[in-house]
């Protein structure tokens, strides 16, 4: 029994040449980057952005918390927190289940970016998200996600990819390839689960599914299976190798999001090409019974985060490592009548490295006292965008983004 | 071989809702009729739709009556839970109350499990197919999630409402959901009080059930809110309107003022032309192609459809049955959802549904259609959203299970009994044994390359899948035919071609 091929050149080869000009659409590009095929040289220092999703719309008031402002306090009067707060500086503080951000913030390797939002807000989850994922204004539809505009414009020309050997532009944990990830261009794109194996049998119809998969594709869906499950393929026997062997230097939670970061820190630690990296943690939706769910959330986020952190740094992989959360939306200041809060607007994010400078950035947002009333935001999100573009990922954000946004220096 | 799509220009809008001539009839229409309102199109059920007509086949597919059977276990915990659980919140010995909670929630999630399994069997077998294909369109435009309703009945309840609903108006059937328990649970109605609103359900109800984003007003969603005050659920299962909790106030809906209820709401909402659209839009997408479809044939439809008072049977017929359904550009292009690749899996294989629920259920997670868990609110993308190389090594899995050898031996306890159950319910037959591989061996290799891609797979792929499987299977009356067939059907129903409907 013939061993299934490794690397994508040893697809090609294995599948003898000529059958590959069947590929329609694939095989150019293909055939073009087997012509030029070397093994790239491991770049042990390029920098890699990880992104975490909160699902939902992350109540911001109540993750980074304003407890000198009595407004704050009268627009919440079963939610407002008081005891147990971390605090940031004199008015500040925040939630009590974050105390391993709090650490890292102590630390200066956690920025706090408050107040992010951007005109016009679209209070529905998926017009929201999708405006985030995007990097539109809140009335341009938009298909392709920023990163997936990063991968078009950055990735396409670079040496390896052109390698048949490249590892995937981007990696998500999850069943759903985030929109954040969808280009133009098509670039190799790989999901793993939070947990559990990938393992495949070894059987003779493995061979024979490869023999199918050569046959010639030409209508849409059908080309974009047969390129996927080419991908799968080989990135599948590879990541496989890396995660079962790795040894993290951190005790992550059980919870999913840490699992899944768990992975993510294997990866990085193989020297994976992939620049990106998305997972997400669902639930933040708090219309009812907020203060125990946010509690656990915020728990799960900081216990999960703070473990990859120091995983990276026992790797020395810290400094090449920056972490950033983002949600649709804040919550509306004023809790409702079901100990939970309704869609806002504007929130804060978080940004974790050992390279971030750290500390509070852009203002604080500014409470009003009518109860139906949101917040303004203060920073546009695509300011941060362009910050990690500009300065971490060193693209050109305003190709990508289509505009020039100020730049919020976290790094 | 792509084919254009229509537009108004070659393909005219008065023409495109007409049903499709029965000169055009044929085993390649029937195929794709077949596939795409139900699961597979084997054989059989191709020579018995040939006989009729797609529109009759619609007819007797959707005809109101049709009941999933509820468990004796399934109807106890109903009878008990409403008791059970008041006794539960009394009990104050914090200890004994936690005990009781855990003991609710096992069952609930052991009976919601046997649900989802009934649920596989009942739209496994041919007759329901089309219709379950149905319910499942309309859970994920109602969609309720099961990790947060988690009681088994309420989710139950919900479905059978869904597939009764199929034979309503459209308006109708919005009411009914609006008294729907799962979803007063599910949308936070039972919070939305005069006093202090929760603007949950009335926000999707526009956005996700009748008219889409952009159609109304931060205001309009503020006002019907509060139409749709006093929604609550009695004893678990029973809806009432509280009348104290009622906003009794007039409120503004798209300009109009009156002291509207919910269903004025909803009637009121049906009066945008955005209703007339938004579901054709979501029929669409899950059943015809991914691509938009230019808004002239949405609109024409809409208009037909709000001409009949928005009837679901109206509309599914006339859908179903038009020359634009059939139209060559949106053949044999539209990627399966999970429970269409395994339920078709299991009826061209001509297989039951395996009996074990970690198997059946988990694998269904993996390839990303948890039963009755959607991702969040607005359900399934469907289309090419399944497909990503997690996705894909599920389904591979799950087609090399079917293949496998059952090792009785290292089943547990669970798993033992489950199966003597299927036997004895003659649903033993889950998976493809070497005797029934053998059994085709009689036929010479382009015969059996030509039978599979034919019933197996679409139009595009079949003359170079052909020339491939013929080689894999070689002389059929040599030494390992049989292995050599098993190769080869394995890797058709993995291929690229197998997934696309």
């Amino acid at each position: 029994m013939q061993n299934l091929p490794l690397t994508r050149r040893e697809f090609v080869r294995g599948a003898g040449g000529l059958g590959f000009l069947a590929f329609s659409g694939v095989a150019p590009a293909f055939l073009a980057r087997s012509a030029m095929a070397q093994t790239p040289a491991p770049e042990r220092d390029r920098s890699i952005l990880v992104i975490v999703q909160l699902a939902g719309g992350n109540d911001g008031l109540n993750t980074v918390i304003p407890f000198t402002d009595d407004r704050y306090y009268n627009l919440r009067p079963t939610l407002g927190l008081k005891n147990n707060l971390l605090e940031l500086n004199d008015d500040l503080a925040l939630h009590p289940a974050c105390q391993p951000l709090h650490e890292l913030y102590g630390e200066g390797k956690l920025s706090i970016v408050q107040n992010v939002g951007y005109p016009n807000p679209n209070r529905s989850h998926f017009r929201s998200t999708e405006i985030w994922e995007t990097g539109s204004d809140s009335d341009t539809f938009q298909r392709e996600g920023w990163l997936g505009r990063y991968f078009d414009n950055d990735c396409s020309g670079s040496p390896e990819a052109e390698s048949v050997d490249a590892d995937p532009a981007a990696i998500h944990v999850g069943d759903m390839i985030p929109q954040t990830y969808l280009s133009l261009d098509s670039h190799s794109l790989f999901g793993m689960k939070p947990y559990g194996k990938f393992d495949r049998g070894q059987d003779p119809a493995d061979l024979a599914y490869e023999k199918l998969l050569q046959a010639d594709h030409i209508e849409g869906n059908a080309s974009y299976l047969q390129h996927t499950m080419m991908n799968t393929l080989v990135t599948e026997r590879r990541v496989e190798k890396i995660i079962g062997r790795y040894k993290p230097q951190a005790s992550y939670p059980g919870t999913k999001l840490a699992q899944s970061l768990k992975r993510v820190a294997a990866l990085i630690h193989a020297d994976m090409e992939t620049r990106v990296y998305f997972v997400s943690q669902g639930g933040y939706d708090t219309h009812a019974n907020q203060l125990n769910n946010h509690q656990r959330l915020l728990t799960e986020l900081s216990t999960s985060m703070s473990a990859f952190q120091k995983d990276l740094t026992a790797h020395n992989k810290d400094d090449q490592v920056m972490t950033m959360t983002f949600s649709e939306f804040g919550r509306r200041p004023a809790e409702n009548g079901s100990g939970g809060t309704d869609h806002g607007t504007a929130a804060p994010l978080f940004v974790m490295g050992s390279q971030v400078k750290g500390g509070l950035l852009g203002q604080t947002p500014e409470l009003v006292t009518d109860a139906t009333k949101d917040l303004t935001y203060s920073t546009d999100f695509r300011g941060v965008y362009s910050s990690v573009l500009d300065k971490w990922l060193e693209a050109d954000s305003s190709k990508i983004l289509g505009d020039k946004y100020e730049h919020v220096p976290f790094v | 071989m792509n084919i254009v799509s229509p537009t108004p220009d070659t393909f005219a809008v008065k023409d495109a809702w007409k049903p499709l001539p029965m000169g055009f009839w044929d085993m390649g229409t029937a195929q794709h009729f077949l596939r795409r309102v139900g699961f597979s199109a084997t054989p059989e059920a191709v020579t018995s739709v040939l006989r009729s007509s797609p529109g009759a086949y619609i007819e007797t597919a959707y005809r109101a009556g049709a009941v999933l059977p509820r468990s004796e276990d399934l109807k106890t915990f109903t009878d008990e839970a409403p008791a059970r659980y008041n006794n539960m919140y009394r009990v104050k010995d914090a200890e004994e109350k936690r005990k009781l909670r855990q003991e609710l929630q096992r069952e609930e999630n052991e009976l919601f499990r046997s649900f989802a399994m009934d649920w596989f069997h009942y739209a496994r077998e041919p007759e329901n197919s089309a219709r379950e294909k149905l319910v499942m369109f309309l859970q994920d435009i109602f969609v309720v999630e099961q990790q947060k309703i988690k009681d088994p009945q309420q989710l139950y309840a919900m479905q059978q409402m869904l597939r009764d609903g199929t034979t309503l108006s459209y308006p109708e059937l919005c009411k009914r959901v609006s008294r729907e328990p799962a979803m007063i649970r599910y949308l936070d109605l039972d919070k939305n009080t005069a006093h202090k609103p929760n603007e949950n359900f009335a926000r999707e109800l526009f956005e996700l059930f009748i008219l889409g984003e952009g159609n109304y007003t931060e205001d309009d969603i503020k006002e019907a809110s509060r139409a749709f005050t006093g929604y609550r659920v009695m004893r678990r299962y029973k809806y009432y309107q509280a009348k104290k909790l009622q906003d009794k106030t007039d409120k503004t809906v798209f300009g109009e003022t009156g002291n509207w209820n919910g269903d004025d709401v909803i009637d009121l909402t049906f009066k945008r032309p955005a209703a007339r659209t938004f579901l054709i839009r979501e029929l669409v997408k899950f059943y015809l192609t991914e691509e938009a479809v230019d808004e002239a044939y949405i609109e024409a439809l809409g208009e037909q459809w709000a001409n009949h008072q928005f009837s679901l049977p109206y509309l599914t017929k006339t859908f179903f049955e038009s020359r634009l359904f059939f139209h060559p550009a949106y053949r044999g292009n539209m990627v399966k959802s999970p429970v269409h690749f395994h339920i078709g899996l299991c009826q061209d294989l001509r297989l039951d549904v395996a009996p074990f629920q970690s198997r059946v259920l988990r694998g269904m997670a993996t390839m990303g259609q948890a039963f009755y868990n959607p991702p969040n609110v607005r359900g399934w993308l469907y289309g090419e959203y399944w497909i990503n190389s997690t996705t894909i090594s599920a389904r591979r899995q799950l087609v090399d299970y079917l293949f496998a050898n059952l090792n009785e031996k290292r089943l547990n306890g669970n798993e033992k009994r489950a199966l003597s159950a299927a036997r004895e319910a003659g649903r033993g037959n889950f998976l493809v044994t070497n005797e029934r591989l053998k059994q085709v061996l009689s036929l010479a290799s382009d015969d059996l390359a030509k039978h599979f891609t034919t019933y197996f797979i679409t139009e595009p792929s079949r003359a170079n899948y052909s020339k491939s499987l013929k080689k894999i299977i070689g002389d059929t009356a040599s030494d390992g035919a049989a292995r050599r067939v098993r190769s080869a059907i394995i890797a058709l129903l993995q291929s690229p071609a197998y997934n696309l409907s």
